[in-house]
């Protein structure tokens, strides 16, 4: 019988002022100059109540309906709570409130949504995992077991650093490239670790967060009763359906139906005798691994590509990733609170997603999240903002 | 797309310019070069009708006859601000003209009608109104600027535009080189949408030189192109990286004063005005500099910027031009915002993963703007035209025009 396990990214990266090179090394306040606080409070106010509060009040009101049996997973970065604090504390009180009714799991994730798993060596990697288990232990008094990296990204390396650090399972994306012939509907273990792993079922996952809207897709329109039926016929232990929480009201608008497509899902699941809900710790739990994967280079649940190349697919990402480990370096050697965590914010992946040049289809997709008007224009402002804060390092 | 390069059975050519490689002062020399070889090359028989100069043009290609007419002064960017002068201008353009019609009449006499008119801009646009009506044939128009992309949108001259609207309602078809310029054509002009398909322009690929910390302007020197926006730019650039060599190439009534502008601004040692180039050298310019940029005020496309980026030169543009619309790989600027410029200019010239990401980005784009593209689509253009329902519509109108002469009043 096929467990739901329905778990929602939830993130906002903190965006940058407009940049230019004079402004590097310039007698200013850098640090209130680097970030764009009132655009970034603008779109996270916009998208709290386009998506956050209406969406947390549908499930609020279906885990009441079904006295707790349907279950759901979140990961909050540090981010994103860290807006809920500054701007709409409500947000947040609506998050815990849906914890407080205990069918709802937490997931642990680096506090910055960054790409420190894909440094030289993984210290700072631990760090910022450490530091958003601080944050939910605060927030929540909870201690998260099970953990998603950032956009899911995953390789032998990670899971064995996971493992390591007590975490009963991880989550990464189905990608037919390491699972082959073998379906995402089972929870699988790490060569080289003692893990479990949960892998993302992409095709019924965006078939939410990509298709829901489109209507040259054949499943359009997409109903809870067709998409409970899809599940029901499915092989395996569990569905993993993971998506962006924004997929609600924001990706896809209150006009496509997609909050009357959330209100109907638990009822139509329950419908099916084989179907029920598992949050992620629970389906770690109760399924044991059917085989082994083995993912030597990185994995993640971006793009047509699956791998990191949305983040580090060009020269002028591979230039800021280099800029930023280097400044890492010489901020070791200085204990400046102030500098790290500012260094630390510039490390969220959305920045490098902003200067990918990747056409096509996924291009569309960047466009559609990025603040800048190209690839160039991003990368110009993050490049920027680098040099200057390395100048501040260095002085 | 099985209409694509479907070619009337001996279709000819009568297409009318007024400049043509490797002697130009624009894009629209650049455009027709193009634009005939690859027309021959789908079998189209084209006759390029052009005014005759000190050197002679020939073709090398077989469906392709240059013709050269007479002989004139005048280049189609010009703009006369004296009166005197502007009345031996205004002469020798219908004198030109004149010289056109007898000339493609005899020719068409000899070697058969001709299936269209084509003509390119206000310059040869009264000859082709003549020959539309006189020989009954199909007039294109391809718009490659008008008299307000030229003046800068500064003192238009109404004799310009007078004579790009009476050509432009007398077309059958018009071919804008940017949906920017069908925009003008239809709010300034009064021309009916419909009638207006926009074909971007395209370019021969250039050869990648060995890169020196050059920034280039290429362009005529007029109010136009905005190289008073580039040298400010420079300025500002010198301040913080003060090696860097800036070149102004090009030539047009604004030399004197920007060379005085360089001056005032104390960046005369770091600027050459190279004046007007030869095509080699203008493909060397472009394959050994770092950044190109085209910092227009106005620009229906901006064949230059395509030539830049397919010699591996990263280029900023005016956000406004026609080739922004249709192109990514290139930085895109506000032509007044002159400190954004510099910043992008220093970036270019500090960060090479962004030279090199936006020069082999930008070179496979450039690509899929081909003169055979430009070749389809314009006999697409061609064959859209229904002949029949033409002539029957020019018939109706030599009545009304009949009609008019002996009722209106002396």
């Amino acid at each position: 019988m096929p467990s739901v396990c329905l778990y929602f990214e939830v993130h906002q990266p903190m965006r940058l002022n407009h940049f230019t090179v004079f402004k590097i090394g310039a007698n200013h306040d850098r640090f209130s100059d680097y970030f764009n606080d009132k655009l970034n409070q603008e779109i996270f106010e916009k998208v709290a109540k386009k998506c956050y509060l209406p969406t947390n009040k549908i499930l609020l009101d279906l885990i009441n309906k079904y006295d707790g049996k349907f279950r759901v997973s979140f990961s909050l970065t540090g981010t994103f709570i860290e807006y809920c604090e500054r701007y709409m504390p409500s947000v947040l009180d609506s998050f815990k409130d849906l914890f407080a009714t205990g069918a709802v799991d937490l997931i642990e994730e680096t506090y910055f949504h960054s790409l420190s798993s894909l440094y030289d060596d993984l210290d700072e990697f631990e760090k910022q995992v450490q530091m958003h288990r601080q944050m939910i232990k605060r927030i929540f008094n909870y201690e998260p077991k099970i953990f998603r990296n950032t956009e899911t990204i995953y390789d032998n390396r990670i899971a064995r650093k996971i493992a390591e650090l007590g975490y009963k399972g991880i989550i990464t994306e189905g990608a037919d490239k390491i699972l082959g012939w073998r379906s995402p509907n089972f929870i699988y273990k790490p060569v080289n670790a003692n893990i479990k792993v949960l892998m993302r079922n992409y095709n019924l996952s965006d078939d939410v967060g990509f298709r829901f809207s489109s209507r040259n897709w054949p499943g359009f329109p997409l109903t809870a009763d067709k998409y409970a039926n899809w599940m029901s016929n499915s092989f395996g232990d569990v569905i993993n359906l993971f998506m962006d929480y924004e997929t609600f009201g924001e990706h896809q608008w209150i006009e496509t139906g997609i909050f009357e497509f959330l209100k109907h899902l638990p009822g139509e699941v329950f419908k099916h005798d084989n179907l029920d809900f598992a949050t992620v710790s629970e389906a770690v739990e109760k399924y044991k691994p059917v085989g082994e994967i083995d993912v030597p280079w990185a994995i993640s649940w971006a793009d047509e590509d699956r791998n990191v190349s949305t983040w580090l697919g060009n020269d002028m990402q591979i230039a800021c990733f280099n800029e930023l480990k280097n400044i890492g370096r010489k901020l070791k050697e200085k204990a400046n609170e102030r500098l790290l965590k500012t260094w630390r914010r510039l490390q969220t992946s959305d920045h490098l997603y902003y200067c990918s040049t990747k056409g096509l289809a996924d291009g569309a997709v960047h466009a559609y999240f990025s603040p800048y008007d190209s690839p160039y224009e991003g990368f110009m402002n993050y490049m920027n903002v680098l040099q200057d804060l390395k100048q501040r390092v260095t002085l | 797309m099985g209409d694509f390069n479907r070619v009337m059975i001996d279709m000819r050519i009568a297409m009318i310019g007024w400049e043509y490689p490797p002697f130009k002062s624009g894009g629209l020399a650049t455009h027709c070069e193009g634009l005939t070889r690859s027309l021959s090359d789908k079998g189209v028989k084209v006759y390029f009708f052009m005014p005759k100069t000190k050197h002679t043009v020939n073709s090398d290609q077989p469906n392709l006859v240059i013709k050269e007419v007479g002989e004139t002064e005048i280049f189609p960017y010009d703009r006369p601000e004296d009166k005197a002068l502007a009345g031996n201008f205004f002469e020798a353009v219908h004198r030109y003209n004149q010289l056109v019609v007898a000339k493609v009449k005899a020719v068409a006499k000899a070697e058969g009608k001709f299936d269209f008119i084509h003509a390119h801009d206000w310059l040869t646009m009264e000859a082709a109104t003549i020959l539309k009506e006189e020989m009954g044939v199909p007039m294109v128009l391809t718009i490659h600027s008008t008299e307000y992309d030229r003046s800068g949108g500064i003192f238009p001259n109404q004799w310009f535009i007078d004579i790009e609207r009476k050509g432009m309602e007398k077309a059958d078809r018009i071919i804008a080189v940017s949906h920017f310029t069908k925009r003008v054509i239809v709010e300034k002009y009064g021309i009916n949408p419909d009638i207006i398909s926009v074909i971007h322009n395209a370019v021969y690929p250039i050869p990648e030189g060995k890169k020196q910390e050059i920034v280039l302007f290429l362009g005529r020197l007029t109010i136009q192109k905005g190289a008073e926006f580039f040298l400010k730019a420079a300025r500002k650039v010198l301040d913080y990286e003060p090696d860097v060599c800036f070149v102004v190439a090009g030539a047009g009534d604004m030399l004197s004063r920007l060379i005085d502008q360089a001056v005032d601004l104390g960046i005369s040692n770091r600027v050459v005005f190279a004046g007007r180039l030869t095509e080699e050298e203008v493909k060397h310019i472009y394959g050994i500099s770092s950044v190109y940029v085209m910092p227009s005020v106005s620009e229906p496309f901006g064949i230059t910027a395509l030539e830049a980026i397919s010699a591996g030169t990263p280029t900023i543009a005016s956000k406004t031009a026609g080739v922004c619309e249709t192109f990514d790989n290139c930085i895109k600027v506000d032509f007044w915002d002159t400190d954004e410029i510099a910043s992008k200019i220093i970036s270019l010239l500090r960060y090479e993963s962004l030279r090199k990401t936006l020069a082999e980005n930008g070179k496979q784009e450039i690509e899929l703007f081909t003169w055979d593209n430009v070749a389809g689509k314009t006999l697409d253009v061609y064959n859209g035209i229904d002949i029949a329902r033409l002539k029957k519509q020019l018939k109706e109108r030599e009545k009304i025009y009949e009609w008019n002469t002996k009722h209106s009043k002396p």
